[in-house]
């Protein structure tokens, strides 16, 4: 690991100046991808700033129509807030099936959503509930913020701030995780937001996309059996030792079956 | 002040310092003024070496040392040898060994082999001086599936082996094996995997080394399970100097399972290098240097054959096996595949003829040794899965074959084919409790319900029998404290198990004194004049006897002093319940007070001095003890993702006398978790270069506590066996011996309605789910046809 500066700020623009100052600066979250890919020499920025400090990063707010998420909540805050469990139950359990406790611990929704793994579960809600994605600079909808693999909207130096999540009709997010590391091997995000339905598939591409098949059948009806026969292309999809590409398009129609069901369930259980 | 017994659930002594981060681990031991040493390793699987140029590295500011292979060989260090007990092929010559220095010399044969120590000032210059080390490779073609190794055109690991062949091995009756395959109704083939797996044990492994000039003696802080038989290695065939002129110290070991057994190259790297600079070294692995270094096991191939009658009578069991053990032979590599995995075979089935036959094969792969069992899961699986296949080819009960071909407790002892001295066990009463408590008649009305669900539901029961192994002699030494403390010291040791309590407890049970006394030191050469360490399930049958055995001795000093202090003859006194009593006045004095007096001049004789009940004792195993049991599994599958969930489990162990049931359910859940882990998600993969893909855990699946059913444990000690005076068994291993073929088959049980009969492991949620897909189409002859 190369030696580097590290600043802990107290504001957005305090965090904003130390990026500026810096030839290679990193925002450091919640440093669960970013410290592994340090301790590599992977990555050998000039110099961190540190995140943590930062209150107004902070936090979890609801009104009727709007759940937001500051940048820096961890996975744990979000899976045990009871606005997000009254707000969007989904939401709290997609986070409380992150990993696992040190991860939710550390882990920040900001973090997930900056780095937009492939593989992590965040960017699916983000898709599929529409969310907005708010930053120091703008506000950017959840369909023209993840861009590609590790990619994203956000430019150099940019900060997320907050995720503005529309409280959903109904929402569910169900995933078939990797055995190791937990990691989605198919993730499918179901939500009906003011009558129209977006499906969110993640661990199975190169990132995080919508099915908009499955999003023309549920608009129908939103039942699983109006999934049957929507057969998923595999072409697209990733391989590893864990899982073909035709065992992930196989999942991905498992998935978004049960988040319809859960989705409904959900409903019918408040 | 606690009064203890023998079979008393103890709890855990040590566990206070462990889980109050006062435990004392490798990386928590620093010397003086010490230097950081890191490994620069291998990234081919097979390369020539053309050139090593470390001028980079040394120009470095804080580097202080480069060794490369060279310079090791221009120092004459030997290599280290394999300790294998099987040194002999069938034919009757000898194993290929080919010399396994300590960094590689010319030629590489697996990623991860040290190829060049770097010592630096610290840690992460040492890391940083491993990239200016310029290493001129010309790459070789590598072949790391053992299968394909055999085949004639085949990359050749070594110019003087031909055929990559270390040994081909064979045990059993071939004739008589062949004469009941003519004759029986049936015989069932499968070929069948038994993958590649490591333990990783949660400390990686480490050292620290110093070199004394003035008395020329070597000191060594090792994360090892074995520091007498290592020292050995290192001061015998690697330096050539007296084995006394190396002290080596194991401190607290984070898990050992096996692999912390064997001798590595790091430890004498570190001893040279200190002994280069006049400064102790350190050196510590990393999580995905250990992946790369530490030692694998299992990872065989076999055909299993089973003869067997109409009515479901075993006749003869037929096992060809092929292993890949690595690039070297290391401490017992070649052993695991051949002796390990022969003795047995038939499990506690009345086999009347077996035959085994095995062939250890060099591949471009890390490092084989022992895992948790070497060879006795792997043959407990073999046995559990070609019946289990017998049953769903005939169409017979798996539990109704199984219960007519246990072998009955009137026929023990009884030698099997494979030369295993089975004396004592209840086979049937075991297998009927197990079966008991499992209850699976009872599972009826939830398996509806899972079925209602989607998903499948499942059971399986697999007996098992075992054989413990290790270093045949073991020492125990008992020094008394004028202030009341009782130093034991014993050459077994516990890398996590407990043995600071079980120990104590066996000797504070014996002696009639407070369990709190006792203080336990272990894994130090300078301690214990021999000491044969951890493996092989031996702390006990080992370790314990030694202990009781110098228990005795204690009791047979202080039965004299006794006398003394009673007024009477030693031959009058019995000793019971911690006090001697003379049977003819009554008069008693306890363990605790006479102990007092051997510090007090005033009551001691004239001919006594101080100290005079210590003891030093060594304990000879006669023959090894065959620890037995048997395990049941619940699963529920889903078979449109392939999930698999445990539901519930259930162990009933023979280990001869408990000695600390809470221990033994330790190391029961421990081993049970392990087998879990290896049939569902733990898997070494390499890929066609030699690479390893699996090496990290982001991507190597470890068991995890909520994938870990409760376990119901009980033991049946109606059993002790004769073989050694405490009558134990050995505890350690057998929960991964009985857990591979429980799981395996009671998936398979769940996937029956969709015609699936065989997976090889681990059964990932994949190969389950395209087992379904094929409605169970698989080769059952496919894995090792090319080797036979």
């Amino acid at each position: 690991m190369q030696d580097f500066e590290y600043q802990k700020p107290k504001t957005v623009t305090e965090a904003g100046d130390a990026f500026n100052a810096q030839s290679d600066g990193s925002f450091l979250a919640g440093g669960q991808t970013l410290i592994p890919v340090l301790k590599q020499g992977l990555a050998m920025p000039s110099g961190l700033i540190d995140l943590a400090g930062i209150e107004d990063l902070q936090g979890i707010t609801a009104t009727e129509s709007t759940l937001t998420v500051g940048a820096m909540t961890t996975h744990a805050r979000v899976a045990a807030s009871p606005e997000v469990q009254k707000a969007i139950p989904a939401l709290a359990g997609l986070a409380g099936g992150i990993g696992d406790p040190q991860v939710r611990n550390r882990g920040t929704l900001g973090g997930s959503l900056a780095n937009n793994d492939p593989s992590a579960d965040y960017p699916a809600a983000v898709l599929a509930l529409s969310a907005v994605v708010v930053t120091d600079k703008r506000r950017i909808p959840a369909d023209g913020f993840f861009t590609g693999m590790f990619e994203t909207a956000l430019d150099e130096g940019e900060l997320i701030t907050d995720v503005e999540f529309p409280v959903a009709e109904r929402a569910a997010y169900a995933k078939f995780p990797n055995p190791a590391s937990r990691y989605a091997v198919a993730g499918v995000f179901v939500a009906r937001v003011d009558g129209a339905v977006r499906v969110a598939v993640t661990g199975a591409g190169p990132g995080v996309f919508r099915a908009a098949e499955m999003e023309a059948a549920l608009d129908k009806d939103f039942q699983a059996d109006a999934l049957e026969g929507i057969a998923v292309s595999e072409a697209d999809l990733i391989a590893d030792i864990h899982a073909s590409a035709g065992y992930r398009a196989h999942l991905i129609g498992v998935m978004a079956g049960r988040a319809v069901d859960a989705a409904n369930a959900n409903v019918g259980a408040a | 002040m606690t009064d203890v017994t023998i079979g008393q659930p103890v709890r855990r002594s040590e566990d206070e310092r462990f889980l109050t981060g006062r435990g004392r681990y490798i990386d928590d031991i620093n010397l003086e003024g010490q230097a950081r040493a890191v490994v620069l390793r291998s990234v081919y699987a097979h390369a020539r070496i053309k050139n090593i140029d470390a001028s980079g590295a040394l120009a470095m500011e804080g580097v202080l040392l480069v060794v490369t292979g060279e310079d090791w060989i221009a120092e004459g260090f030997g290599p280290m040898p394999t300790k294998t007990a099987i040194r002999k092929n069938r034919d009757g010559s000898e194993l290929s060994e080919p010399p396994r220095h300590c960094l590689a010399i010319g030629r590489v044969r697996y990623v991860g082999e040290p190829v060049a120590l770097v010592v630096a000032e610290t840690d992460p210059i040492a890391r940083d001086a491993l990239d200016l080390i310029d290493v001129d490779y010309e790459s070789l073609d590598a072949v790391t599936d053992a299968v394909e190794a055999l085949a004639p055109d085949a990359p050749q690991l070594w110019d003087d082996i031909p055929g990559n062949l270390c040994i081909d091995f064979e045990l059993g009756d071939r004739e008589g094996v062949e004469k009941a395959f003519a004759e029986a109704d049936h015989v069932i083939t499968l070929d069948l995997e038994n993958n590649r797996v490591t333990a990783v044990p949660i400390e990686p492994r480490g050292c620290v080394g110093s070199y004394d000039p003035e008395t020329d003696t070597y000191l060594l802080y090792n994360s090892t399970q074995n520091v007498h038989a290592i020292r050995d290695t290192l001061a015998e065939n690697v330096f050539g100097i007296d084995k006394e002129k190396i002290r080596h110290i194991a401190p607290d070991v984070g898990g050992g399972f096996g692999v912390k057994n064997s001798a590595y190259p790091e430890p004498p790297l570190v001893l040279y290098a200190a002994k280069k600079l006049g400064r102790p070294v350190k050196w510590i692995n990393n999580r995905s240097e250990s992946f790369l270094s530490d030692t694998h096991g299992r990872g065989q191939t076999s055909r299993v054959q089973l003869a067997i009658d109409n009515d479901g009578t075993f006749r003869a069991l037929r096992t060809e096996t092929v292993a890949g053990i690595g690039a070297y032979c290391w401490t017992i590599g070649p052993f695991t595949p051949t002796g390990g995995s022969a003795r047995t075979q038939g499990g506690p089935y009345d086999f009347p003829v077996m035959y085994y036959r095995s062939r250890a094969v060099f591949i471009n792969t890390g490092p084989m040794d022992p895992y948790r069992g070497a060879g006795r899961p792997e043959a407990t699986f073999q046995t559990e899965r070609i019946i289990e296949y017998a049953a769903r080819q005939l169409g017979l009960d798996p539990i109704e074959i199984r219960r007519k071909n246990l072998m009955r407790p009137e026929k023990l002892p009884h030698k099997t084919s494979m030369g295993l001295n089975i004396d004592c066990g209840d086979f049937p009463k075991v297998f009927e409790r197990t079966l008991k408590l499992a209850d699976p008649g009872s599972f009826a009305e939830r398996a509806e319900q899972i079925k209602t669900a989607g998903r499948r539901f499942g059971f399986a029961i697999a007996p098992y029998l075992e054989c413990t192994g290790g270093g045949p002699k073991e020492f125990a030494g008992v020094a008394f404290g004028a202030d009341g403390t009782v130093s034991l010291s014993v050459g077994s040791q516990s890398t996590g198990m407990g043995h600071e309590t079980s120990m104590a407890q066996l000797l504070a049970a014996r002696l009639g004194i407070p369990f709190e006394r006792v203080e336990y030191h272990q894994a130090d050469t300078d301690k214990t004049p021999i000491g044969g360490g951890h493996g092989g399930s031996r702390g006990m049958e080992l370790g314990g006897n030694a202990v009781a055995q110098a228990a005795g001795e204690v009791i047979e000093k202080a039965s004299g002093l006794a006398a003394h202090l009673l007024q009477s003859k030693a031959a009058d006194l019995t000793f019971e319940g911690g006090s001697f009593k003379d049977s003819g006045s009554g008069a008693s004095v306890s363990m605790v007070e006479v102990i007092e007096a051997s510090f007090d001049s005033e009551r001691l004789p004239d001919d006594l001095e101080p100290g005079c009940l210590d003891t030093g004792s060594t304990f000879e195993r006669g023959e090894i003890s065959i620890p037995n049991g048997c395990h049941a599994a619940a699963v529920e599958v889903d078979p449109k993702t392939g999930a698999i969930l445990l539901l519930g489990y259930w162990v009933v162990d023979d280990f001869g006398t408990i000695i600390n049931p809470l221990l033994a359910d330790g190391q029961v859940m421990g081993g049970v978790a392990q087998g879990i882990g290896q049939v569902l998600t733990e898997n070494i993969v390499f890929d066609d270069s030699g690479q390893l893909i699996t090496g990290s855990l982001m991507d190597y699946g470890l068991p995890r506590a909520d994938g870990v059913p409760d376990m119901v444990i009980e033991y049946y000690e109606g059993a002790p066996t004769k073989k050694n005076p405490l009558g134990v068994k050995g505890a350690g291993e057998a929960g991964c011996v009985g857990s591979l073929p429980a799981v395996v088959n009671a998936v398979l049980d769940a996937l029956k309605e969709f015609g699936v009969v065989h997976i090889d492991i681990p059964l990932t949620s994949e190969k389950v789910w395209r087992a379904v897909q094929d409605q169970g189409a698989h080769d059952p002859k496919g894995l090792i046809e090319g080797a036979l």
